[in-house]
């Protein structure tokens, strides 16, 4: 039995070969994507709809508590000048947990695809350097990497290069590890189900051990984790890392 | 169907999900963010508002407690001194009045006096004039006849008689 675990489906190209960025191939990624998107927006437009200064409703009640968690956590973790940083540390939140999470309805996350989580890196990256320049000056950020002694410069040019990389790895790796023990799960799962129903003989056993019983259910309870708790940490970490890395290179 | 490689970056795919994100950052600022902070800072008007405003009803109370209590000393410096006012004015009245009817008293006596004086005088008058009268009388009679000495006495003794009866 072949296990395949394949990359991101191409719906579409368009074939029109751009220097070094090759055809635009609309991939199930950019897909899912833009359903993430909608899901999240049409979230937020339900959320706030219909708001009221007295007498609230849950829907408004839960509004206001995921504004102020988001408020409390970008402001606690990187202090009140960062208060521009809340939109965009809640959009990568919550765009990393949908993302990972849409897996459940049998789609394919676009976080399964390193371009979504390298692109976020990069701009975090680039967010980081931002600060680092504004804190220190352009002079101050070049000698920064001389420091404590010149000698170590390559390895401080290779840790800020690490920085973005491995947060996009360890993000990437997370969810398709959970999708590489998927679908060994229900590869195994099947076999098994199978060599237990071909122990009825004649034809019976021939029909019923086609049909993977013990593909039902039981992938599930493993789905807690893999996509569930994975998913929604995976999220956590990222913005977490975002916040405290922008806030430590504004410290200078 | 072709499918892209499992691990790796696709240049598009990284440029489109670059543009995601800025979008759905946009989206979410103006859809969730925005008038939920709207809705909060206005709450927060609200609550100010209604802050200063009791603040300013106790302010209103308290200036209204004092002048109250103002009002009330006044009132009552008021009413003390009306009521001094009033003691003295009738002690000035009583003693006027007493003053008065003594006065009065002693015109209604010395006007009895004076007219039990006249009274007197005037009884004294009309004895005087009765006695005249009866002198005159007698002497009449005297002339009229012949007065021997028991005539006389009797005379005389009438005349007492007469004098005691109209006395």
């Amino acid at each position: 039995m072949a296990i395949d675990v394949s990359g991101a489906r191409v719906f579409f190209t368009i074939p029109i070969d751009f220097p070094l960025l090759g055809k635009i191939q609309i991939s199930e990624t950019i897909l899912v994507s833009w359903l993430v998107m909608l899901i999240i927006t049409g979230f937020c437009i339900w959320l706030t709809h219909d708001l009221k200064v007295e007498n609230i409703s849950k829907r408004q009640a839960l509004a206001e508590m995921l504004v102020e968690t988001a408020n409390n956590f970008v402001i606690g973790n990187m202090g009140e000048k960062f208060r521009y940083m809340i939109p965009f540390v809640a959009a990568l939140f919550v765009t990393s947990a949908v993302s990972n999470l849409i897996s459940l309805i049998g789609l394919r996350s676009p976080t399964a695809d390193l371009s979504t989580e390298a692109a976020w890196a990069v701009i975090v990256f680039i967010m980081i350097t931002r600060e680092k320049i504004k804190a220190g000056g352009f002079g101050g950020y070049l000698k920064g990497f001389t420091q404590p002694i010149p000698v170590m410069t390559p390895f401080n040019i290779l840790s800020e290069l690490a920085t973005p990389i491995s947060m996009a790895c360890r993000h990437f790796g997370n969810i398709l590890s959970g999708i590489v023990i998927n679908a060994l799960i229900y590869a195994a799962l099947a076999l098994a189900s199978s060599a237990l129903l071909g122990l009825i003989p004649g034809a019976v056993g021939a029909v019923l051990s086609h049909i993977p019983i013990l593909d039902v259910g039981i992938p599930a309870v493993l789905s807690v984790y893999f996509d569930w708790f994975s998913g929604l940490m995976q999220a956590f970490i990222f913005c977490m890392l975002t916040t405290l890395y922008i806030a430590n290179a504004a410290e200078g | 169907m072709e499918f892209q490689s499992l691990v790796g970056i696709v240049p598009w795919t990284f440029i489109a999900m670059i543009c995601n994100l800025f979008l759905q950052m946009y989206l979410i600022k103006k859809f969730l963010f925005k008038p939920v902070n709207d809705m909060l800072a206005k709450r927060k008007a609200m609550a100010d508002a209604e802050i200063s405003d009791a603040a300013k009803a106790k302010e209103e109370a308290i200036a209204m407690k004092n002048e109250y209590e103002q009002n009330m000393q006044d009132a009552k410096a008021k009413a003390n001194e009306l009521l001094q006012n009033a003691q003295k004015t009738a002690t000035l009245q009583s003693e006027e009045i007493l003053r008065e009817a003594s006065a009065q008293a002693t015109a209604l006596k010395a006007k009895a006096e004076s007219d039990i004086e006249q009274e007197k005088r005037k009884a004294v008058n009309d004895i005087k004039n009765e006695i005249g009268g009866m002198a005159l009388e007698i002497a009449g009679k005297v002339i009229e006849r012949e007065i021997g000495e028991n005539d006389h006495t009797k005379l005389i003794d009438e005349f007492i008689a007469n004098v005691g009866e109209d006395a």
